[in-house]
């Protein structure tokens, strides 16, 4: 229910005041929704253990990098947290600073900045995610082609790309897990025949309506969706699609010139420990320090063999062609001339 | 022709001809108060609005302007917006008619708790309003799922996400504006006007043809422009309805402000395409408003 965002997000503000009239520590994350990687969760236990406030935050992985671009001059944000390419752009266009949290050294040299002006915190992948009793017996697609049958007319979601980086992940990605070129022909080719399925291309975070079944198909990461099924027991399943996948480093970075830097450290520390590591894989997105699942939990993620044809697209060529790529989607996919 | 203007307009009072110090004095702070939250950041905007924003230093230029009317998509989306608002205007200044008569010349057991309940979405975010209507009008919402109960067929299902549904979303959170503005104009109307026409043999149809609407016309044409100028600048129900290949205006401007790859100069020549419309309609409906009351009086 949407119902229920917003009443989380009335107690993170009263929590948030609460806080501010007792002079208690906050982080600013931007990028921090409640629904997705159980940041919810993820920042609940790190207000437990240290008092420290670290607010919900809505905006997607774009905006929160145009947020700090227009705040370069006067940051209002510690840190933020996008999908990789976004976080890369962030990097790249000088709004973060380098640092290199407490277990640095354990990150694979893939997932960060040798300077540490970003690193990965977990890894997802792009999945289908279907709530089957929203189907209402139709089968369950079983890969990006079966997306396009005309049974699922007005069943499909996936997120606007210019707001949401796992919808940009989903855009820049599909080409390549369909064995596409470098001119991007054969994914915006297939973005445009998935057009008609389309219900929404949401610009906010859908989770809630998965739950609900209003959303009986969203194209998202699978960590929601295994979250979906397994903690928020909804009749939720996690398609590895047929012809692969994309793999989709989310990362952090400081913001520079933060208003709460050391907090901001120590909370970024935080997130790279066991605890906290366990946490994020208790929601099922991959921790980037290995961490040891009991066999209970582990029998929850699908087997290894499912990601065999996951694509890794190295972010610095993703974040090259960005903004490129979400006009072409504005222009011709969503523009649907 | 007769000048209605020496009509309406009262005769000035004695010694206000000459403009004083101390009136002037005590309008002071309301000056300030304009320069600061209204001219400062229309000064703002327009200069952004004059430069292109890789390249401030090229110079004043037309350009953002002439990419709102070039550019299909920014050129549609300010059609949209029109489109949509006058729909809008004009649903919601008819609806709210009867309810306004209602609350103006009956009084009722239920009124104030009636009058209540529909004023309240007023009070709602349009973001709120674009999830009750996802609810009510979404792909699995409550009357697609009823009329599936008793039809088997899956009408109106999604109709949310489309323009019908858009139009719903406006009009439920202008209906309260519309009665509001509606009702504190008919509560001006003289009911002796209406008494004279009955007792001169009129019947209630002609008395409302011929001598309520001329009258209550004025109301009309300022509550249309209210309606209109608020729903064109509103955009948080299709942030949430996001319906496909559509967009508005206030939308576009969004997207370009906080979206990237972003255009400031772009968004700023949008918000002031958008206030030239709003301020065109609202200055001219008022005009015309006024000119009604004027053969009228």
């Amino acid at each position: 229910m949407k119902l229920s965002r917003i009443v989380v997000l009335a107690a993170a503000f009263l929590t948030m005041t609460v806080s501010l009239t007792f002079a208690e520590q906050t982080v600013i994350q931007y990028d921090c929704i409640p629904n997705y990687a159980n940041w919810g969760g993820v920042t609940k236990a790190y207000q437990k253990k240290t008092g420290v406030v670290v607010p919900p935050d809505m905006k997607g992985s774009s905006p929160s990098m145009a947020a700090l671009e227009a705040e370069r001059k006067s940051p209002k944000a510690d840190c933020a947290y996008y999908s990789g390419a976004i976080g890369f752009q962030a990097a790249s266009k000088g709004l973060h600073e380098s640092y290199k949290p407490k277990g640095w050294e354990k990150i694979p040299a893939a997932l960060k900045d040798p300077n540490g002006t970003w690193w990965t915190v977990h890894t997802g992948h792009i999945a289908i995610l279907v709530n089957t009793a929203a189907l209402k017996g139709k089968p369950v697609p079983r890969s990006f082609a079966d997306l396009l049958k005309p049974i699922y007319q007005g069943l499909v979601v996936y997120d606007d790309p210019r707001f949401n980086g796992t919808g940009f992940t989903f855009v820049a990605g599909i080409n390549a897990v369909l064995g596409g070129g470098k001119d991007l022909k054969a994914g915006f080719d297939y973005l445009k025949k998935l057009d008609p399925n389309i219900l929404k291309y949401a610009k906010e975070n859908s989770y809630n309506e998965l739950l609900r079944g209003e959303i009986p198909i969203w194209i998202n990461a699978d960590g929601n969706g295994l979250k979906a099924k397994n903690v928020d027991k909804a009749t939720v399943e996690v398609v590895i699609p047929a012809e692969g996948t994309v793999t989709m480093p989310l990362v952090m970075g400081l913001v520079k010139g933060a208003p709460h830097r050391e907090a901001a450290k120590k909370y970024l520390d935080w997130l790279l420990t066991g605890e906290a590591q366990l946490l994020m894989a208790e929601s099922f997105f991959q921790p980037v320090i290995p961490v040891r699942l009991d066999a209970s939990l582990q029998a929850k993620f699908p087997p290894k063999s499912a990601y065999a044809k996951a694509k890794v697209i190295p972010l610095g060529q993703m974040a090259a062609q960005a903004d490129q790529i979400k006009k072409r989607w504005e222009k011709e996919i969503e523009g649907g001339r | 022709m007769r000048t209605p203007d020496s009509i309406i307009t009262p005769a000035p009072p004695r010694g206000a001809k000459r403009l004083q110090f101390a009136p002037l004095a005590l309008c002071a702070p309301l000056l300030l108060l304009l320069l600061v939250l209204l001219v400062w950041p229309l000064a703002h905007l327009l200069q952004q609005s004059l430069l292109l924003s890789d390249a401030p230093a090229s110079g004043l230029t037309l350009h953002n302007f002439r990419e709102i009317v070039l550019v299909p998509r920014y050129r549609d989306a300010l059609l949209w917006s029109l489109e949509l608002s006058l729909a809008v205007a004009a649903g919601s200044t008819l609806i709210c008619l009867a309810p306004a008569w209602l609350f103006t010349r009956y009084s009722f057991p239920g009124k104030r708790l009636m009058r209540g309940i529909l004023t309240l979405p007023m009070t709602f975010a349009g973001m709120i309003v674009g999830f009750l209507v996802v609810i009510l009008l979404g792909r699995a919402g409550f009357i697609p799922q009823l009329l599936e109960r008793l039809t088997g067929q899956p009408l109106l299902s999604g109709a949310g996400y489309r323009f019908p549904g858009l139009i719903l979303a406006y009009l439920y959170f202008e209906i309260p504006r519309a009665t509001l503005t509606l009702e504190s104009a008919l509560a001006k109307l003289d009911v002796r006007l209406e008494q004279a026409a009955r007792s001169l043999g009129a019947n209630r149809r002609q008395v409302f043809f011929w001598v309520v609407l001329p009258v209550i016309r004025p109301a009309l044409v300022s509550t249309f422009a209210v309606t209109f100028s608020v729903s064109l600048g509103s955009f948080g129900v299709l942030l949430v309805l996001s319906l496909r290949h559509f967009s508005l205006l206030p939308l576009e401007i969004f997207t370009q402000y906080i979206a990237p790859p972003t255009d400031q100069g772009l968004a700023a020549a949008m918000s002031l395409a958008l206030l030239g419309v709003a301020f065109g309609a609202g200055y001219g409906l008022r005009r015309v408003a006024r000119r009604m009351e004027g053969t009228h009086a």
